[in-house]
């Protein structure tokens, strides 16, 4: 019989470890089982937002990033759609968009050409409580810059031919939105929700264009383009003490005016569930949107309802979508949001479903809602929602645009320092006790449902759970209601 | 005062206010001069890891890049890089069908893929504690991806639905293809990225299994990770997860484009749903790596960029030839091209269209463009460039691919002075050499 010396038995060990060491065979390394615990939450340090007003109560707000030579100015007019009169709908947007169209000396060609010669882009939008003027440009030419977009404010020109092109082109942009169930179900959902407010005045249809002449745009520049009536934001290297010498010697010459308080009353909320209906034809899906109005921003609640957003529909990951599409598979997408106003907030749900699921989803949402409204939130649901959402909130500051866009957003809707440096703290004091308080003193459960699909695949549903549903045309015009027996 | 010059030391005055002291090990290489603080790491296994410090914010971006792209795939295999792309989501040995999603979702973190012609490229921006999840989500889908028949299939129905989706969508999208094709005439380099849906259904889960065996190892791959890191801790836990993941084979080499015939080429196509009739046309630009590719990214801006370009100003606003007109420099590896697509109301106006877009390249091959315009070329371009610096997903995506593109990291600074001295004669130079009659021009006919 044939032994093995003992260094053969050694030679061996060691060969078979090392085969086994190299082998891709081998038992993976424990650590790639679960996955790594987190470190802890690293602070967020907010840049510093200062202030200034000008003489003419103009207000310069600076907030100093220097990382790359850009600068990011913003200037917002508290001139919306809420602000246009009763039979001009549209106007406070079409005056928005005529400020690059002609200004002082300046041709719409000029403009363009001097925005495009300093790296420039500007873009102007309108909300229902204000006037966004946005423009990015490279920090030497400042000076220009500054120049340009006050002489835009002050001294638009409104040429008729260009007023005709940007009525257009308005015009055209609106019939393009209207091919869009998602764009027709949200203009719905404001003025159903506040049917007498200043802000249905912002859901105006293509039709009312017609209506706008020059003089309208003059006299609304007048009355509500004023120092006093806007703020100015600067994201930069400069100091306040440069920013203000800078601004003040191009915005010191636009003088202001007497104004009434722009902010509008809070619209009263819905009282009890109703539903409005759009039809189109052969469109495949059904586009479902449901809400209601709720608190402005400004109010200490705000911060729980950003949590119950999270929880409801925020994510992929949230109750609603995991609900409509993971489990019961009658949506595509279901996501809730808050809209911020002024002088409300509007907290609302979007589901694009199945035609055929369509009163089984609005079901199936409600359950979801009244859940939230009669059972606590789990904590480590809470706690996974605070987790997205002060891990996402840094993302949303990082580009110059973002970080002025949020200030201004600050600015619009007078939210003041708290929110900005407080709100990790607020989202993290935020508990499941707070969250089943505040959903329980919310509207919600009367939310206005609007839903746009094919009449012939969709309008008998609602009979199962209500008795009469409004119509409308794609232009938002009442058409009749449609009772159930 | 020179305004690239500006940018270099703007950049230089930043990033002394980021510690730069810092140790370097043996095969780490340092770049000080870089607009922001860098360094360079190779791993015995192959893997190229750049990391990038900026604790501006408390976010770190990770970028897992692969050198392969649609032109690595065969004859009748087309499809199969993006497909695999798709695969990454669907779970490995420790992370389960979509986990990836959800756990990025979950701390509230962004994430995204992207297969091009030359690369396939993973990213996340997320809260700069959750850095060791991403990097632990990274490394297993790199060591041990889950390729079965099943999850193969359903990947290849999913995509199979997204070539309709893009064709509803986008009635034009097959006359791009179809463009593609002519203006690289070689199948290399001229098929769609997303692949032939015929292609595509013979795709079994052995080629994907071979695809990503092949080029899926860190010998082929960048990871950059662009954010508020400490260097060294970052550095540990790369090693923990990435550096036991075994070196795959030998790459196969790359495949050369062939040089285009001098010759222009006319073609049309009829697409029953496109609602205005329109044409693509294309000119073979020199290599990105060249000197003349300086002067060719200026001439872009020139004739395409913004409203107030010689395009737009003639096709658009002057002359009203046009409904729509679009254009770029593309680059597929070291091939550059640059693209122009018009749509108009009628076929009288495509022939007008071209005729003065032939008329545009004209003046520039034969006058001197003026200061004030080639300021404003210039400018645009500079706000372009600067942009790509202002995110760490911005840096983190121009390092990984610079990196595969190049292998080398230029100081963006001082790349960025080379398109800025491009001069009114070196703009006369390049259109004179690379806009003549090689020209690619697709017509599409409406029924």
């Amino acid at each position: 019989m044939k032994t093995r010396s003992p260094q053969k038995i050694v030679l061996h060990f060691i060969l078979m470890s090392l085969i086994i060491m190299i082998s891709p065979l081998s038992p993976q390394e424990r650590f790639r089982r679960t996955p790594p615990v987190p470190e802890p939450l690293p602070p967020l340090i907010l840049p510093e937002i200062f202030s200034v007003p000008l003489y003419n109560d103009l207000t310069l707000w600076v907030v100093q990033k220097n990382n790359v030579p850009i600068i990011s100015l913003r200037v917002i007019v508290f001139a919306g759609e809420s602000a246009s009169p009763d039979n001009l709908h549209g106007l406070a947007t079409l005056t928005a968009r005529m400020l690059n169209r002609g200004a002082s000396d300046l041709t719409a060609t000029q403009i363009v050409e001097r925005i495009e010669f300093i790296g420039g882009n500007f873009s102007a939008s309108t909300h229902p409580d204000y006037s966004l003027f946005s423009f990015t440009f490279l920090e030497e030419y400042l000076d220009q810059a500054l120049s340009l977009m006050s002489r835009m404010l002050i001294e638009p020109t409104f040429i008729k031919r260009e007023i005709d092109s940007a009525r257009t082109a308005m015009y055209y942009d609106l019939v393009q939105k209207s091919q869009s169930p998602d764009f027709l179900a949200k203009r719905q959902l404001l003025p159903s929700c506040s049917i007498t407010h200043v802000y249905k005045k912002s859901t105006y249809n293509e039709d009312v264009l017609k209506n706008l002449e020059q003089n309208d745009l003059s006299s609304f520049l007048e009355n509500n383009y004023r120092p006093n009536n806007a703020h100015i934001i600067l994201t930069s290297n400069l100091s306040l003490e440069a920013a203000y010498r800078k601004v003040g010697r191009y915005f010191t010459r636009w003088q202001k005016k007497e104004m009434a308080p722009s902010t509008p009353p809070s619209p009263e909320p819905f009282k009890q569930t109703k539903v409005c209906f759009i039809d189109i034809k052969g469109v495949k899906d059904a586009t479902i949107y449901m809400g209601n109005v709720v608190m402005p921003a400004t109010d200490p609640d705000i911060f729980p309802l950003i949590v119950m957003n999270q929880v409801l529909g925020g994510t992929p990951n949230s109750r609603l979508f995991m609900n409509l599409r993971e489990s019961k598979g009658y949506a595509y997408n279901a996501v809730s949001e808050i809209e911020f106003y002024k002088g409300c907030s509007v907290f609302f749900i979007k589901a694009k479903v199945r035609p055929e699921v369509v009163e089984s989803s609005i079901q199936e949402i409600l359950d979801e809602i009244e859940i939230i409204t009669k059972n606590k939130v789990p904590s480590p649901e809470i706690e996974e929602a605070k987790s997205y959402l002060i891990g996402n909130f840094p993302l949303q500051i990082e580009t110059f645009d973002d970080l002025t866009s949020k200030v201004a957003e600050l600015k619009a809707f007078n939210l003041g320092d708290e929110h900005w440096n407080k709100y990790y703290e607020n989202i993290k004091l935020t508990t499941s006790d707070k969250l089943f308080e505040l959903a329980g003193k919310i509207p919600i459960m009367t939310p206005v449902v609007v839903v746009v699909g094919d009449k012939d695949l969709v309008l008998n549903q609602f009979g199962k759970f209500i008795k009469e549903v409004d119509t409308f045309d794609k232009k938002g015009i009442y058409l009749g209601t449609y009772k159930f027996d | 005062m020179n305004e690239g010059i500006k940018f270099k030391k703007l950049c230089i005055l930043c990033f002394s206010l980021v510690s730069l002291v810092i140790n370097v090990s043996v095969d780490a290489q340092e770049k000080k001069e870089f607009p922001f603080p860098v360094i360079q790491y190779k791993f015995e296994n192959g893997l190229h890891v750049i990391l990038s410090e900026d604790h501006s914010l408390p976010l770190v971006s990770v970028v897992v890049a692969y050198n392969v792209g649609s032109i690595n795939e065969d004859p009748g295999k087309t499809g199969l890089a993006h497909l695999v792309e798709n695969l990454m989501f669907q779970g490995s040995e420790n992370v389960r069908q979509m986990q990836h999603i959800s756990t990025i979702n979950r701390v509230g973190g962004e994430f995204n893929a992207a297969t091009t012609e030359d690369k396939t490229i993973f990213l996340q921006r997320v809260s700069s504690n959750q850095l060791a999840q991403v990097l632990w989500l990274e490394s297993d889908r790199m060591k041990s991806l889950e390729i079965n028949a099943s999850n193969v299939e359903q990947a290849k129905l999913d995509i199979l639905e997204e070539i309709d989706r893009l064709k509803t969508e986008n009635p034009y999208m097959e006359s791009f293809w179809y463009f593609d094709r002519l203006l690289y005439s070689d199948f290399v380099f001229g098929h769609p990225v997303i692949g032939n849906p015929d292609d595509l259904r013979n795709l079994t889960f052995r080629d994907a299994k071979n695809f990503y065996n092949t080029y899926y190892v860190p010998n082929n791959a960048v990871l950059t990770i662009v954010g508020n890191i400490d260097r060294e801790k970052a550095l540990e836990d790369i090693r923990k997860y990435f550096e036991s993941i075994p070196r795959g084979r030998k790459i196969p080499p790359g495949p050369l484009p062939t040089v285009p015939e001098k010759k222009s080429t006319v073609d049309s196509i009829v697409s029953s749903s496109a609602p205005s009739p329109g044409f693509h046309m294309g000119f073979r630009l020199a290599p990105p790596s060249s000197e003349a590719f300086y002067a060719l990214s200026i001439v872009e801006y020139i004739l395409l960029k913004g409203k107030s370009s010689r395009l737009h100003k003639r096709l658009i606003k002057r002359e009203r030839l046009a409904l729509d007109l679009s254009g770029r420099i593309e680059k597929r590896q070291d091939l550059a091209s640059l693209k122009i697509f018009v749509l108009n109301n009628n076929q009288f106006m495509v022939q007008r269209s071209k005729r003065a877009i032939f008329s545009e390249l004209h003046k520039l091959k034969t006058s001197f463009i003026s200061e004030e315009e080639l300021s404003r070329a210039k400018n645009m371009f500079r706000m372009d460039y600067i942009n790509q610096f202002t995110t760490t997903l911005q840096r983190a995506l121009f390092l990984a691919e610079t990196f595969l593109s190049r292998k080398i990291l230029l100081n963006p600074s001082e790349e960025l002075e080379k398109y800025l001295a491009v001069t009114p004669k070196d703009i006369v130079g390049v259109t004179n050499r690379y806009f003549g009659i090689e020209s690619v021009i697709l017509d599409v006919k409406t029924k």
